[in-house]
Protein backbone atom coordinates (compact mmCIF):
# COMPACT_ATOMS: atom_id res chain seq x y z
CA UNK A 1 0.00 0.00 0.00
CA UNK A 2 1.44 3.51 -1.00
CA UNK A 3 2.30 5.93 2.22
CA UNK A 4 -0.84 7.92 2.75
CA UNK A 5 -0.31 11.20 4.94
CA UNK A 6 -2.57 13.36 6.05
CA UNK A 7 -2.27 16.79 7.91
CA UNK A 8 -4.42 18.62 9.53
CA UNK A 9 -4.25 22.43 11.15
CA UNK A 10 -7.50 23.57 12.69
CA UNK A 11 -9.48 25.77 15.46
CA UNK A 12 -11.88 22.86 15.41
CA UNK A 13 -11.93 20.44 18.06
CA UNK A 14 -11.31 16.57 16.89
CA UNK A 15 -12.25 13.06 17.66
CA UNK A 16 -9.62 10.38 18.81
CA UNK A 17 -11.94 7.18 18.08
CA UNK A 18 -12.82 8.91 14.63
CA UNK A 19 -8.95 9.14 13.59
CA UNK A 20 -8.53 5.72 15.00
CA UNK A 21 -11.52 4.14 12.84
CA UNK A 22 -10.01 6.35 10.08
CA UNK A 23 -6.20 5.15 10.24
CA UNK A 24 -7.35 1.63 10.50
CA UNK A 25 -10.12 1.76 7.35
CA UNK A 26 -9.25 -0.62 4.83
CA UNK A 27 -5.50 -1.32 6.02
CA UNK A 28 -5.20 -4.77 7.02
CA UNK A 29 -2.06 -4.85 5.61
CA UNK A 30 -0.87 -2.66 8.84
CA UNK A 31 -1.19 -4.90 12.23
CA UNK A 32 -0.04 -1.83 13.93
CA UNK A 33 -1.44 1.41 15.05
CA UNK A 34 0.08 4.23 17.65
CA UNK A 35 -1.62 7.05 18.35
CA UNK A 36 -0.40 9.87 21.12
CA UNK A 37 -3.24 12.67 22.09
CA UNK A 38 -2.39 15.91 23.76
CA UNK A 39 -4.43 17.60 25.85
CA UNK A 40 -4.33 20.93 27.30
CA UNK A 41 -3.00 20.81 31.33
CA UNK A 42 -4.88 22.71 33.66
CA UNK A 43 -1.35 23.93 35.38
CA UNK A 44 1.79 25.42 34.73
CA UNK A 45 4.81 24.94 36.59
CA UNK A 46 5.64 28.29 38.02
CA UNK A 47 8.70 29.87 38.39
CA UNK A 48 8.78 28.89 42.40
CA UNK A 49 8.08 25.88 42.15
CA UNK A 50 4.52 26.58 43.00
CA UNK A 51 1.43 25.40 40.10
CA UNK A 52 -0.43 28.37 38.52
CA UNK A 53 -3.87 26.84 37.45
CA UNK A 54 -4.28 27.61 33.84
CA UNK A 55 -7.92 28.36 32.21
CA UNK A 56 -7.30 29.11 28.15
CA UNK A 57 -4.27 28.01 26.47
CA UNK A 58 -4.04 30.19 23.29
CA UNK A 59 -2.13 28.55 20.53
CA UNK A 60 -0.69 30.65 17.90
CA UNK A 61 0.77 29.43 14.56
CA UNK A 62 2.21 30.12 10.79
CA UNK A 63 -0.53 29.64 8.81
CA UNK A 64 1.32 27.49 5.38
CA UNK A 65 4.40 27.18 7.32
CA UNK A 66 2.60 24.73 10.08
CA UNK A 67 1.47 22.48 7.29
CA UNK A 68 4.49 22.20 5.42
CA UNK A 69 6.57 21.47 8.39
CA UNK A 70 4.06 18.84 10.00
CA UNK A 71 4.02 17.20 6.05
CA UNK A 72 8.16 17.67 5.87
CA UNK A 73 8.29 16.18 9.70
CA UNK A 74 5.90 12.93 8.40
CA UNK A 75 8.02 12.20 5.34
CA UNK A 76 11.06 12.44 7.40
CA UNK A 77 9.59 9.60 9.27
CA UNK A 78 8.03 7.49 6.35
CA UNK A 79 11.49 7.63 5.29
CA UNK A 80 12.95 5.99 8.12
CA UNK A 81 10.23 3.43 9.47
CA UNK A 82 8.14 1.43 7.04
CA UNK A 83 5.09 3.15 7.27
CA UNK A 84 1.38 3.04 5.78
CA UNK A 85 -0.31 6.14 7.27
CA UNK A 86 0.42 8.89 9.32
CA UNK A 87 -2.27 11.01 10.17
CA UNK A 88 -1.27 14.82 12.06
CA UNK A 89 -3.59 17.29 13.13
CA UNK A 90 -2.73 20.32 15.21
CA UNK A 91 -5.47 22.86 16.93
CA UNK A 92 -4.68 26.68 17.28
CA UNK A 93 -6.73 29.48 18.48
CA UNK A 94 -7.97 29.27 22.04
CA UNK A 95 -8.22 25.94 23.82
CA UNK A 96 -9.64 24.99 27.35
CA UNK A 97 -8.10 22.78 29.86
CA UNK A 98 -8.53 19.20 29.24
CA UNK A 99 -9.41 19.74 25.23
CA UNK A 100 -7.33 17.94 22.74
CA UNK A 101 -4.12 20.24 20.94
CA UNK A 102 -2.43 17.38 18.62
CA UNK A 103 -2.96 14.26 17.34
CA UNK A 104 -0.43 11.71 16.02
CA UNK A 105 -1.24 8.50 14.71
CA UNK A 106 0.76 5.74 12.74
CA UNK A 107 0.09 2.51 10.73
CA UNK A 108 2.77 -0.11 10.10
CA UNK A 109 3.31 -3.63 9.96
CA UNK A 110 5.53 -3.97 12.58
CA UNK A 111 4.91 -2.57 16.04
CA UNK A 112 7.92 -0.84 16.80
CA UNK A 113 8.03 1.03 13.50
CA UNK A 114 4.27 2.34 14.24
CA UNK A 115 5.55 3.38 18.27
CA UNK A 116 8.97 4.50 17.16
CA UNK A 117 7.80 6.82 14.44
CA UNK A 118 4.66 8.50 16.53
CA UNK A 119 7.47 9.54 19.34
CA UNK A 120 9.59 11.20 16.86
CA UNK A 121 7.23 13.00 14.58
CA UNK A 122 6.29 14.48 18.41
CA UNK A 123 9.32 15.01 19.04
CA UNK A 124 10.42 17.38 16.04
CA UNK A 125 7.12 18.84 15.92
CA UNK A 126 7.88 20.25 19.68
CA UNK A 127 10.69 22.01 17.91
CA UNK A 128 10.30 22.33 14.82
CA UNK A 129 6.71 23.19 13.88
CA UNK A 130 5.36 26.74 14.19
CA UNK A 131 3.31 27.06 16.94
CA UNK A 132 3.52 29.18 20.33
CA UNK A 133 1.46 28.59 23.46
CA UNK A 134 0.19 31.18 25.45
CA UNK A 135 -1.01 30.98 28.89
CA UNK A 136 -3.65 32.77 30.71
CA UNK A 137 -4.06 31.71 34.15
CA UNK A 138 -7.88 31.65 36.21
CA UNK A 139 -8.73 35.18 36.88
CA UNK A 140 -5.81 36.84 34.94
CA UNK A 141 -6.61 39.15 31.99
CA UNK A 142 -2.89 39.01 30.59
CA UNK A 143 -1.61 35.86 29.56
CA UNK A 144 2.13 34.53 28.84
CA UNK A 145 4.29 32.90 26.68
CA UNK A 146 5.12 29.26 27.17
CA UNK A 147 8.99 29.37 27.32
CA UNK A 148 10.60 27.15 25.50
CA UNK A 149 12.44 24.14 26.92
CA UNK A 150 16.00 22.76 26.85
CA UNK A 151 14.51 19.34 27.29
CA UNK A 152 12.61 19.08 24.09
CA UNK A 153 15.69 20.23 21.89
CA UNK A 154 17.56 17.49 23.65
CA UNK A 155 14.80 15.31 22.75
CA UNK A 156 15.74 15.59 19.12
CA UNK A 157 19.31 14.03 20.03
CA UNK A 158 18.04 10.52 20.97
CA UNK A 159 16.95 10.05 16.80
CA UNK B 1 9.91 43.59 -1.62
CA UNK B 2 10.74 41.12 1.09
CA UNK B 3 7.67 40.88 3.28
CA UNK B 4 8.63 40.58 6.93
CA UNK B 5 6.53 38.53 9.33
CA UNK B 6 6.22 38.61 13.44
CA UNK B 7 4.77 35.82 15.87
CA UNK B 8 3.90 35.61 19.20
CA UNK B 9 6.14 37.52 21.89
CA UNK B 10 7.76 39.20 18.86
CA UNK B 11 4.71 40.29 17.52
CA UNK B 12 3.92 41.71 20.87
CA UNK B 13 6.69 43.52 21.33
CA UNK B 14 6.66 45.07 18.11
CA UNK B 15 2.69 45.62 17.60
CA UNK B 16 2.42 44.80 14.30
CA UNK B 17 2.34 40.92 12.22
CA UNK B 18 4.59 42.09 8.92
CA UNK B 19 6.54 44.61 7.18
CA UNK B 20 7.95 45.26 3.65
CA UNK B 21 11.61 46.19 3.12
CA UNK B 22 12.92 47.10 0.42
CA UNK B 23 15.55 44.26 -0.72
CA UNK B 24 17.92 46.88 -2.52
CA UNK B 25 21.62 46.33 -0.72
CA UNK B 26 20.36 43.31 1.35
CA UNK B 27 22.07 40.20 0.90
CA UNK B 28 21.54 37.42 3.97
CA UNK B 29 19.00 37.56 6.54
CA UNK B 30 21.45 39.14 9.42
CA UNK B 31 21.60 42.07 7.39
CA UNK B 32 17.32 42.40 7.09
CA UNK B 33 17.90 41.93 10.92
CA UNK B 34 20.14 44.31 11.64
CA UNK B 35 18.15 47.10 8.90
CA UNK B 36 14.93 45.99 10.90
CA UNK B 37 16.79 46.61 14.09
CA UNK B 38 17.80 50.10 13.58
CA UNK B 39 14.31 51.55 13.56
CA UNK B 40 14.67 52.24 17.57
CA UNK B 41 15.39 50.47 20.74
CA UNK B 42 12.20 48.05 20.60
CA UNK B 43 13.27 46.83 16.94
CA UNK B 44 16.85 46.49 18.38
CA UNK B 45 15.58 44.71 22.08
CA UNK B 46 12.78 42.30 20.30
CA UNK B 47 15.10 41.32 17.46
CA UNK B 48 18.48 41.40 19.30
CA UNK B 49 17.52 37.86 21.40
CA UNK B 50 20.19 35.27 20.58
CA UNK B 51 17.36 33.20 20.88
CA UNK B 52 15.16 34.20 17.54
CA UNK B 53 14.44 31.67 15.00
CA UNK B 54 13.89 32.60 11.37
CA UNK B 55 12.03 30.99 8.33
CA UNK B 56 13.10 32.04 4.70
CA UNK B 57 9.89 31.14 2.50
CA UNK B 58 8.43 29.11 5.08
CA UNK B 59 11.32 26.87 6.19
CA UNK B 60 13.36 27.16 8.93
CA UNK B 61 16.46 28.89 7.93
CA UNK B 62 19.40 30.54 9.29
CA UNK B 63 20.65 34.18 9.46
CA UNK B 64 23.40 33.76 7.11
CA UNK B 65 21.18 32.41 4.27
CA UNK B 66 20.97 34.58 1.30
CA UNK B 67 18.03 36.59 0.27
CA UNK B 68 16.33 37.59 -2.41
CA UNK B 69 13.47 40.23 -3.83
CA UNK B 70 10.02 38.55 -3.38
CA UNK B 71 10.89 36.05 -0.32
CA UNK B 72 9.23 35.94 2.76
CA UNK B 73 11.49 35.81 5.91
CA UNK B 74 9.57 35.30 9.20
CA UNK B 75 11.23 36.22 12.95
CA UNK B 76 9.72 34.17 16.14
CA UNK B 77 10.77 32.57 19.52
CA UNK B 78 11.62 29.34 19.91
CA UNK B 79 8.26 27.16 19.23
CA UNK B 80 6.23 25.73 21.98
CA UNK B 81 3.50 23.54 20.19
CA UNK B 82 2.52 20.05 20.70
Amino acid sequence: MPLEISISVQAEGFDPGAEYQLLRSENSADGATAMFVGNVRDFSPGATGDHQSVAVLELEHYPGMAESALTDIARQAAARWPLGRVRIIHRYGPLAAGEEIVFVGTTSAHRQAALDACAFIMDFLKSRAPFWKKEIATGAEEGSWVEARSSDADALKKW
Amino acid sequence: MIKVLFFASLREQLEREAVEVDATGLTDITQLRNRLAEQGAVWQSALGNDQLQVALNQQLSSMDAIIRDGDEVAFFPPVTGG
